[in-house]
């Protein structure tokens, strides 16, 4: 599978969203990394060379946007999806602006989690 | 026919007059006049064919009730607020060109009734002097009656008549509490006639109610003024009416002789209440959607993606078992062949590496245990907010304070727990005797109150930390709920004005402002108090009061 053995960093606040992800891409190949708050999230990317970033919307503190917007300064070359119940509430200009390659729901359905995350990834070692 | 002569004769207990152009010799009365003699052989008809011969007899009281031609001409308006104000018999305006305009106008000028003078006429007409005399006859007689009060004349005819038209309902009660006077809107309101009324003891309206704790009786007792009591009155219908009423003694010299009663039906104002208070749940409810529902969708999320997962483990642990299947199979054989028994053993050690069996079992395990905390978190949420949707108990229910607080702040906490820390201090407290909705929706008001401050706060402060601090503790006879917060807090003008209906400081749609004038009332309901203190910049403090005992009212 190409992209195997890209990072991928998850972050979101609720530990079990979190493990319920790992669970659905745990036969990507991929290392996963998690966070639970846009700092250590960023905290890892200074660490890591991460090729893909998955962030939660709704956060304590730090916003998935404000976060994603910022991960460009860590990893420039890394894509960004964003993950949201309530998508409808994005601006598309807000979207564009903290370079946001996908946007997911939440709940969302494992077949499409994973076609996006994998397009991404290949897209990025292709 | 000579004018004033009677037509129609007998017991002449109803005496009419018809004063109509139409009865002047050769002009064509008969439809009136035969239309009048239906009345029956007790009633005595006069017929004058001018309003100056009328003027006699309209004058005195020897006319129970009038008849009037619109055929008259343009005298006759004036001359009908003429009589009607100078306390004279009711007039039953003969409608013809005119039609509802005119009708309109003899009512302005006093007209008791108007009849068109139509086909209907022969049952309408009739009908309409009926009961004008009818009506003219009570008020004579309980005017007199009233007049009795006071040695003057606080009732004539005149006095009744006003009191009769207005539209606040009133009552005159004599010493033994019997009604001796009523109006048509009192009468209205009760369910019963004018006459039904008179003589009828009050208690008749306050059945469930000992005596002394009827207000009127307590007027009639004490001597003491009631202005703008609420109370209940209990119709023959079964109909529970909420009025508003005011009472006053009066005397006849120095003797107390009974009280004056005027109230209203408040029925619609308590359903405009209702609706005031429904609104305003609505809107917090609005408020708390967003929250409730990001904090319901979390545990869905991952529910939902472990099922999915769950199924795939499934699949693979099928894998598994039917290799295990084979191998038992092979091994359960009558002769055993130890060269399948060994490829059979290899072939499930194979899918059981493939399908990383060792990981899938425990980690079916974990996702079902994260899934049924996300489920038992869901299912709280609900049997939290199910609180807001239950309607008021009728009853007082005895409710743990602090649950019903805790139950409240778990709900109002999804929308602001991102941003406010929240502490808590529960003292151990007696069960509370109360109505547990409302003083849900009190502490409800209160929280989000708070959380609002606070959010207000922020917008000039970033760096500000939100707290919000729940305490209950017993306090005298009662308990005591005090919500705290580190908000923007409010100016002594603004405090003033907090607790009155639509006061707000929030902008349009974000508040009705009856938050805090609901729950005013509402704790006035449990004959408790809510106060607050507050510094414009530091925050603010809200202590509800509740006597643990109903009070005896």
């Amino acid at each position: 599978m190409s992209g195997a053995g890209a990072v991928v960093l998850l972050v979101d606040d609720e530990p079990s969203i979190l493990s319920a992800l790992r669970r659905s891409l745990r036969r990507e190949g991929w290392e996963i990394l998690t966070a639970a708050s846009g700092e250590e999230g960023f905290a890892l990317l200074a660490e890591r060379e991460v090729a893909l970033v998955v962030s939660d919307q709704k956060m304590p503190g730090m916003s998935g946007m404000t976060f994603l917007a910022g991960v460009g300064e860590y990893a420039p070359a890394a894509r960004r999806v964003l993950l949201t119940g309530w998508p409808e509430m994005l601006s598309q200009a807000e979207l564009k602006a903290a370079r946001i390659d996908a946007v997911l729901p939440k709940p969302w359905e494992d077949e499409q989690l994973k076609t996006t995350l994998r397009g991404l990834v290949e897209g990025l070692s292709g | 026919m000579t004018n004033g002569s009677p037509v129609v004769s007998g017991a002449a207990r109803l005496r009419v007059m018809l004063v109509s152009p139409c009865v002047e010799p050769g002009a064509d009365a008969e439809g009136v006049v035969d239309a009048l003699r239906s009345l029956g052989s007790d009633a005595q008809l006069e017929l004058i064919p001018d309003l100056e011969t009328a003027r006699p007899a309209l004058s005195s009281s020897e006319v129970d009730c009038w008849i009037a031609d619109e055929a008259l001409g343009a005298t006759l308006l004036p001359w009908l607020s003429e009589t009607s104000r100078a306390g004279g018999p009711p007039c039953v305006v003969l409608v013809r060109g005119g039609g509802a305009e005119f009708a309109l106008a003899a009512f302005e000028h006093g007209a008791g009734a108007c009849v068109s003078a139509n086909d209907a006429l022969a049952q309408a007409l009739p009908a309409a002097v009926r009961s004008q005399a009818a009506r003219r006859t009570a008020i004579v007689e309980r005017g007199t009656a009233a007049s009795s009060f006071e040695s003057g004349s606080l009732l004539d005819a005149h006095g009744a008549e006003i009191i009769r038209t207005m539209n606040s309902a009133l009552w005159l009660v004599d010493c033994d509490a019997r009604i001796d006077f009523a109006n048509p809107a009192a009468a209205q309101i009760v369910g019963l006639d004018v006459e039904e009324l008179a003589g009828l003891p009050i208690s008749h309206f306050f059945r469930d109610r000992d005596p002394e704790e009827i207000p009127i009786q307590r007027v009639l007792d004490h001597g003491e003024r009631l202005r703008g009591a609420e109370t209940v009155l209990t119709r023959d219908d079964g109909r529970v009416v909420p009025i508003g009423l005011s009472c006053a003694p009066f005397s006849r010299g120095s003797v107390r002789a009974g009280a004056v009663v005027i109230f209203q039906d408040l029925t619609e104002a308590k359903q405009l209440e209702q609706q005031g208070l429904q609104a305003e749940k609505m809107a917090s409810i609005g408020q708390l959607a967003a929250g409730v529902a990001h904090e319901i969708n979390n545990p869905m999320g991952f529910i939902h993606a472990n099922l999915c997962q769950l199924t795939e483990y499934t699949g693979d642990l099928a894998r598994v078992w039917e290799r295990v299947e084979t191998l038992r199979k092979t091994a359960a054989a009558t002769r055993v062949d130890p060269a399948a028994l060994k490829s059979a053993a290899a072939e499930l050690q194979g899918i059981i590496d493939e399908v990383d069996a060792g990981f899938l079992m425990e980690d079916f395990a974990k996702a079902i245990g994260e899934s049924l905390e996300g489920s038992e978190r869901v299912r709280n949420i609900v049997q939290d907010l199910r609180a807001f949707s239950h309607q008021d108990t009728a009853e007082r229910v005895l409710t743990d304070v602090n649950k019903a607080l805790d139950s409240t702040a778990n709900i109002v906490w999804t929308m602001m727990k991102h941003s406010v820390r929240l502490t808590k201090e529960y003292a151990d407290l007696p069960a509370l005797s109360c109505f547990p909705v409302p003083l849900k929706q009190v502490f409800m008001n209160l929280m989000i109150n708070a959380y609002q401050a606070i959010e207000e706060r922020a917008e000039l402060d970033a760096e500000h930390r939100g707290e919000i601090r729940l305490a209950t503790k017993r306090s005298g006879d009662g308990v005591q709920i005090v919500v705290t917060d580190n908000g923007c807090g409010m100016s002594a003008d603004v405090m003033a004005r907090i607790f009155d209906p639509f006061f707000t400081t929030k902008e349009i749609g974000v508040g009705t402002g009856l938050g805090l004038s609901t729950s005013f009332n509402l704790i006035e309901r449990h004959h408790g108090t809510l106060t607050v203190e507050s510094r414009v910049g530091e925050g603010s403090t809200f202590e509800v009061w509740i006597p643990i005992e109903e009070p005896a009212s």
